[in-house]
C-alpha cells in the first residue's frame, strides 16, 4: 500500500502547506521552495486521481494460481 | 371410459385426472390453513395470476414440493395487505401461512389455490431470522468489523460483485466510466447470484475469491439492480453477514430496494443503496480528494502571489523611507558641518584677535619698561660718575693736605739739620739731579698727559680720549683705544 502512502502522504503535506500558507508563516524566502514542493504534491496527488497502474491479468494469474491450491 | 386393449383395462389421461380430480375434491372439501416456505412467487404480470413454488425444508433439505396458484383478485388483496403490514410485497423466499384449498386439473396437476396470507407469519419469520443474525453477529464483536476498517483516501480500485447483464451494474459503470473529471477507477466483476437462496453461497464464495487478491482492491461494490425487491433475505443470513462483516477491505453495498435495510447493508462499511448511489458515493471521495488540491493549488498561487506584490510594496516603500532617511541625515549632517565650520572659523579669529592683541600689549608693556629701566640705569650710572668725581676731588685734598703738612715737616726738620747735611745735600742734589726728569726720560721713561696734566690712574682717562706722551727726545700724540685697571689689583 506504498502507493496509497505516498499520495496519502502528499495530500496531508500539500494541506499543511496551504495553512502555513494561509496563516502567513511561510517568508518569501521559503516561499520558492514551498511552491515548487507543492507543485510536486499537487502532481502527485493530480496524477493519482487520472491513472492506475492494476493489471487486470496479473490479478487473473494470481487468481487462478490460487484457485489451483486450493483445488 | 375405459377400454381394453390387450386384455388390459385401459384409461385415458382424462378420466384418470378427473378421477383424481372427483376423489380430492370430494376428500378436501374445506380449505386449510398451511405453513411453507414460499421460493418463488413466479407473478405473471401479465394476467395478474401467481403461480408460488412451495416447499418444506429440514435440515437444508427439500422434504415436500407443491406448486400453487393465487389468483389475481386474491394476490391483489394479499399483497396490499403485505405491503401495509410488512412493508414490502409479496415475495420470493419467504415463510408463509397461508389458507389455501386443495385442488386438482386434469391440465395442470395437484396445486394449492391460495386465498389468503397472513403477513404477521411471515413479518415474525423473516424479522426473526434477521434479528438473530443481529444478535450473533453482536455477541461475537463482529457486527462493526467492516465499517471501522479505514477506506483509503481513493478508492479508485473495486472489486465488483454483480451480474454482468443488470441493469445495476451497468448503471454504475456508466456513471464511474463517464465521470466529466476525467477520474481514473479500475474495476473488476466478479459475477454472482445476487437473491434468493442461491445468492448466500454464491457471494460468498467470489468474496474468498477476492479476499485473495484483496492487495490489489481498495473496496468491494456488491451492486444489485433491476431484480425488484425479492429474495432480499439472503442478506440477513448470517454467514454471509459474518463473511462481508470480517473482510478485510471495505465492503459497500448497492443492493436496490426500498424496504427494510438488511443485516449485509446494516453491518458493510457503506450502504449506498443504488448502484448508482455507490458510484457517486466513490466519486465523491475522489472530489474530496481532489477538489481540496486544486483549491490549494488555487491558494497557494493566490497567498503567493499576494506575498510578493505586498514583499514588493513594502520593500519598495522601504527603499523610499531610506533613501529619504539617509538624504535627511546627508543634509543634516552638512548642515551640522557648515556651522560647526563656521563656529570654527569664528572662534579661531576670535582667538587671533584675542592673540594679537595680548601680544600688542605686551609689546607695549616691554618697550615701557625697558625705556623706564633705561632711564634709570642711566640716572644710577650718571649720579655713580658724580660721585666717582666727588670722590675722587675730595681724595686729592686730603692727599695735597697731607702732602702740604710733609713739606712743611721735611721744611722744618732741613732746617736743623742743614748745616750736616749741607754736604750730604750736594750728595744728594746730584743724585737728584741724576733724578731729573731729563734724565729719567733720557733713561727711557716717558710722561703721558693729558690736556697739559700728567696721567697718573687709568681712571682719569677713557676710550677716545687724546694723550701726550713726553720722550727724552720730542712728544707723541695718540688716541685712547681703552683704559683699564692693572691686572693685579
Amino acid at each position: 500500500m506504498s502507493d496509497t502512502t505516498k499520495y496519502t502522504e502528499a495530500f496531508e503535506e500539500l494541506q499543511v502547506i496551504v495553512s502555513e500558507i494561509e496563516q502567513g508563516e511561510i517568508s518569501v524566502d521559503e516561499l520558492s521552495e514551498k511552491v515548487n514542493r507543492a507543485a510536486q504534491l499537487i502532481k502527485i496527488c493530480k496524477s493519482k486521481l487520472t491513472k492506475t497502474e492494476e493489471d487486470v491479468n496479473k490479478i487473473l494469474k494470481e487468481l487462478d494460481s490460487v484457485t489451483k491450491e486450493e483445488e | 371410459m375405459s377400454e381394453i386393449i390387450n386384455n388390459k383395462t385401459v384409461f385415458s389421461l382424462i378420466e384418470v385426472t378427473t378421477s383424481i380430480q372427483k376423489t380430492i375434491a370430494a376428500r378436501y372439501t374445506s380449505t386449510f390453513w398451511i405453513k411453507a416456505e414460499m421460493i418463488k412467487l413466479n407473478l405473471y404480470t401479465h394476467s395478474g395470476h401467481c403461480y408460488p413454488e412451495l416447499v418444506e425444508k429440514r435440515n437444508g433439505k427439500v422434504i415436500a414440493q407443491l406448486r400453487s396458484i393465487i389468483w389475481k383478485d386474491d394476490y391483489n388483496s394479499i399483497n396490499n395487505n403485505f405491503l401495509k403490514i410488512l412493508k414490502e410485497p409479496l415475495k420470493d423466499g419467504i415463510k408463509i401461512l397461508f389458507c389455501a384449498k386443495i385442488s386438482f386439473e386434469p391440465v395442470h396437476g395437484l396445486s394449492l389455490t391460495i386465498i389468503d396470507i397472513d403477513p404477521a407469519f411471515t413479518l415474525g419469520d423473516l424479522e426473526k431470522e434477521k434479528q438473530e443474525t443481529i444478535n450473533r453477529m453482536k455477541e461475537e464483536g463482529i457486527f462493526n468489523l467492516n465499517r471501522s476498517l479505514q477506506i483509503p483516501m481513493l478508492p479508485q480500485r473495486i472489486a465488483i460483485i454483480s451480474v454482468e447483464t443488470s441493469k445495476g451494474y451497468a448503471d454504475f459503470l456508466k456513471v464511474i466510466e463517464g465521470n466529466p473529471w476525467n477520474y481514473k477507477f479500475f474495476h473488476l466483476l466478479f459475477p454472482s447470484i445476487l437473491q434468493g437462496e442461491n445468492a448466500i453461497t454464491s457471494i460468498s464464495r467470489n468474496l474468498k475469491r477476492i479476499k485473495k487478491v484483496s492487495s490489489h482492491f481498495d473496496v468491494v461494490a456488491i451492486i444489485r439492480g433491476g431484480g425488484g425487491d425479492v429474495g432480499l433475505s439472503c442478506y440477513n443470513n448470517y454467514e454471509l453477514a459474518k463473511e462481508i462483516a470480517k473482510f478485510p477491505i471495505p465492503v459497500i453495498t448497492g443492493i436496490g430496494h426500498s424496504t427494510n435495510e438488511t443485516v449485509v447493508e446494516m453491518i458493510s462499511f457503506s450502504n449506498a443503496i443504488t448502484p448508482t448511489k455507490i458510484a457517486e458515493y466513490l466519486l465523491q471521495k475522489f472530489h474530496n480528494f481532489s477538489v481540496p488540491v486544486q483549491a490549494a493549488r488555487d491558494k497557494i498561487i493566490d497567498k503567493s502571489r499576494r506575498l510578493l506584490s505586498e514583499e514588493k510594496t513594502k520593500f519598495g516603500s522601504e527603499i523610499k523611507l531610506f533613501r529619504s532617511a539617509t538624504k535627511n541625515i546627508l543634509i543634516e549632517h552638512r548642515n551640522q558641518v557648515k556651522s560647526e565650520a563656521g563656529s570654527l572659523m569664528r572662534q579661531s579669529l576670535f582667538r587671533f584677535k584675542n592673540e594679537n592683541d595680548l601680544l600688542q600689549d605686551l609689546r607695549k608693556r616691554i618697550k615701557g619698561s625697558v625705556y623706564l629701566t633705561c632711564r634709570s640705569s642711566r640716572q644710577e650710572i650718571k649720579q655713580l660718575a658724580l660721585n666717582i668725581r666727588n670722590i675722587a676731588v675730595s681724595l686729592f685734598r686730603q692727599i695735597k693736605l697731607v702732602l702740604d703738612q710733609n713739606t712743611h715737616q721735611i721744611t722744618r726738620s732741613a732746617g736743623v739739620n742743614l748745616a750736616t747735611k749741607h754736604t750730604e745735600i750736594k750728595n744728594i742734589e746730584t743724585n737728584i739731579n741724576n733724578l731729573s726728569p731729563a734724565n729719567v726720560l733720557k733713561r727711557g721713561y716717558s710722561i703721558t698727559l693729558h690736556n697739559g696734566k700728567a696721567i697718573k690712574s687709568y681712571r682719569e682717562i677713557k676710550a677716545g680720549d687724546v694723550l701726550n706722551t713726553v720722550l727724552f727726545e720730542g712728544n707723541i700724540q695718540s688716541v685712547t683705544e681703552s683704559s683699564q685697571k692693572p691686572k693685579e689689583q
